[in-house]
């Protein structure tokens, strides 16, 4: 298999989200007016309660910060091309090509992503106009960087999962938008799943969605020791295995479906 | 040679559950687990010499795009064979689209917000095809279709005419051997339709490409290709050339008069009146019986003309009739 065609879509997908650049915008100042807004709640909150003690208000505006600014890739459901192809029935032409279909989704959502990335850089600098954000070793970084790329398949696969119900259903905005309620409040992009209370702060820690927010940004800031990288990064590599898997079955059981039902 | 193309019994079902009719009937679709079952291609069975150029013929929801389906290897038949450059479609879905090229009236294969001309290049390595070959095919396609002044704009701002012309260069760019066209023309104004229908006429002698044209507009068919298959209900009701059901069935041939005077009834012998509207008369007659020239004497000797044509039964008419009536090896004349 040669990768030519798959670095192609992936350039493609790029060049077209640049395409929409009034969305670029809003999205810097929608995150700029975020990072304040975070700001101000979290030193409210604090300046009423007693920090907790692992996690301090600067540690915690760096959490809710370093968070938004994972949102701008991760929030790109590079997948929701399949949902589309498959309301308007475009998904057979694809099938007509010599590619792997499920690669050819992935090569677009990773150019599309790739926008998204870049915009962080001037999120950063705006950011820090308005706060501190405090800078790991580079050890500590690396390790984030890492779990945060495992933590971005993961996101993928899960987002694959539930566009592939469309095969279906054909329409999944609702089973998306309670998925979305659901991972917002439990993968720790909001709120640290450290602030969840005995059993129902151990229940969070075991579902899926706190591998994709949660486990890299407590590496980010400190929360998780060095001596539990192994243990946690498992715990994500599982979750992604298991995703991956469900996405394949996925897929395969929709591509025999296409192939006997005609879509 | 052997065929490249070659279908035996080939059959497709679709498997619905059954629906039922207003509110109460949605509400006992969603329960019951009754299954209906349609047979949408009925024992096709067909053979395509390379190089053939062939009209697939038939009214909607006759099973010709279900047939397309099965032949670029996205829908698995329920039963019999198929065979595509010695491949079977189904099992080696990627060998056999690099084999083929295909082209939809109804969907494009473009890329919706890309300009025209990175669609090209993504194809290109799609299909990795060689630089030099790529350059020179889009050259010639840009050139063939008059694609110059609209490459750089995005599909999604093209108008239908030069959507189709991208999407026909699309499917070409990598030398298929065999090309499938669907409903291509349909909603095409006639200068689009005559610049498209000399690219496939190109693509066919000057490249031997093997192309199976499904079409509801039979001019496409009358103007490109000798061989038609009719397939009424899934069932193929004719395979032959076109000249042989025009010679089957057009016995009979129109004579228009122009009479310098309105005449009540301009009788001729031979041959009926069709319709007598102000001195412009149609007759119709049997080209078996009685000869042209003929009745042309017998006009001139009766009535003073302005104008005289004799008009052939076009394609459509015929096929129409076919329709209507079945098929028949020796039909009878009315």
């Amino acid at each position: 298999m040669t990768l030519e065609p798959y670095v192609e879509f992936a350039k493609k997908a790029f060049a077209r989200e640049a395409t929409y650049r009034l969305e670029v915008f809003t999205e810097i100042g929608s995150l700029i007016v975020r990072v304040y807004l975070l700001r101000s709640v979290w030193t409210a909150l604090y300046a009423q309660n007693i920090a907790p003690m692992n996690l301090p208000l600067h540690s915690m505006i760096t959490y809710a910060t370093v968070a938004l600014l994972m949102s701008l890739i991760l929030e790109v459901d590079g997948t929701r091309l399949i949902r589309e192809k498959l309301r308007e029935g475009t998904i057979a032409t694809d099938l007509m090509k010599p590619i792997s279909v499920p690669f050819y989704f992935f090569s677009d959502g990773f150019g599309q992503t790739g926008l998204h990335a870049l915009l962080v850089i001037p999120c950063i600098l705006f950011a820090l106009l308005l706060v501190h954000i405090d800078v790991p070793s580079p050890a500590v970084f690396g390790m984030f960087l890492l779990s945060f790329a495992i933590g971005y398949l993961l996101n993928f696969f899960v987002n694959f999962v539930m566009n592939a119900i469309a095969f279906w259903t054909l329409e999944t905005f609702a089973i998306q938008l309670i998925v979305r309620w659901v991972s917002d409040l439990l993968s720790g992009q909001i709120i640290p799943l450290t602030f969840f209370p005995g059993i129902f702060g151990r229940i969070v820690f075991a579902l899926p969605f706190a591998a994709i927010y949660s486990t890299p940004l407590l590496i980010y800031v400190g929360v998780i020791a060095p001596q539990d990288y192994g243990r946690m990064l498992l715990v994500q590599i599982l979750w992604l295995g298991l995703f991956s898997t469900l996405s394949l079955f996925m897929w395969r059981a929709a591509a025999r479906r296409v192939v006997i039902q005609g879509g | 040679m052997p065929p490249i193309i070659r279908t035996h019994d080939l059959r497709k079902t679709f498997r619905s559950p059954k629906r039922r009719p207003g509110v109460g009937g949605a509400l006992r679709t969603l329960f019951s687990r009754e299954i209906e079952e349609k047979v949408a291609v009925r024992d096709v069975t067909m053979e395509l010499e390379p190089g053939e150029l062939v009209g697939y013929i038939g009214p909607n929801g006759a099973g010709k795009s279900t047939t397309i389906k099965m032949l670029t290897g996205i829908l698995v038949p329920t039963a019999g064979t198929i065979e595509v450059a010695g491949l079977v479609p189904y099992e080696r879905r990627n060998e056999n689209a690099r084999n083929i090229g295909v082209v939809f009236g109804q969907r494009s294969q473009l890329y919706w917000d890309l300009p025209l001309v990175e669609s090209f290049e993504l194809l290109r390595a799609i299909y990795s095809i060689p630089k030099d070959r790529y350059r020179e095919n889009l050259q010639r396609f840009i050139e063939m279709l008059e694609m110059e002044p609209f490459l750089r704009t995005p599909v999604r701002q093209l108008s239908l005419g030069q959507r189709m012309r991208g999407d026909f260069a699309a499917a070409m760019l990598h030398n298929p051997r065999i090309v499938y066209l669907d409903e291509p023309t349909i909603g095409l104004d006639v200068v689009a339709k005559e610049a498209i229908r000399e690219f496939v006429r190109h693509i066919n002698q000057d490249r031997g490409t093997t192309i199976i044209l499904t079409t509801h507009d039979l001019a496409d068919v009358e103007r490109l290709s000798r061989r038609i298959i009719l397939i009424d209900k899934g069932t193929v009701i004719y395979d032959g050339t076109v000249d042989h059901i025009k010679e089957q069935y057009g016995t009979h041939r129109t004579l228009v008069l122009t009479l310098t005077e309105p005449h009540a009834n301009p009788a001729l012998e031979g041959a009926e009146i069709e319709s007598n509207d102000r001195g412009l008369v149609r007759y119709r007659f049997d080209r078996r019986r009685v000869r042209p020239d003929q009745l042309i004497r017998e006009a001139t000797e009766q009535y003073e003309l302005r104008d005289v044509s004799i008009e052939e039964p076009d394609l459509e008419s015929i096929i129409r009739r076919i329709y209507v009536e079945g098929y028949e090896q020796e039909p009878v004349n009315t």
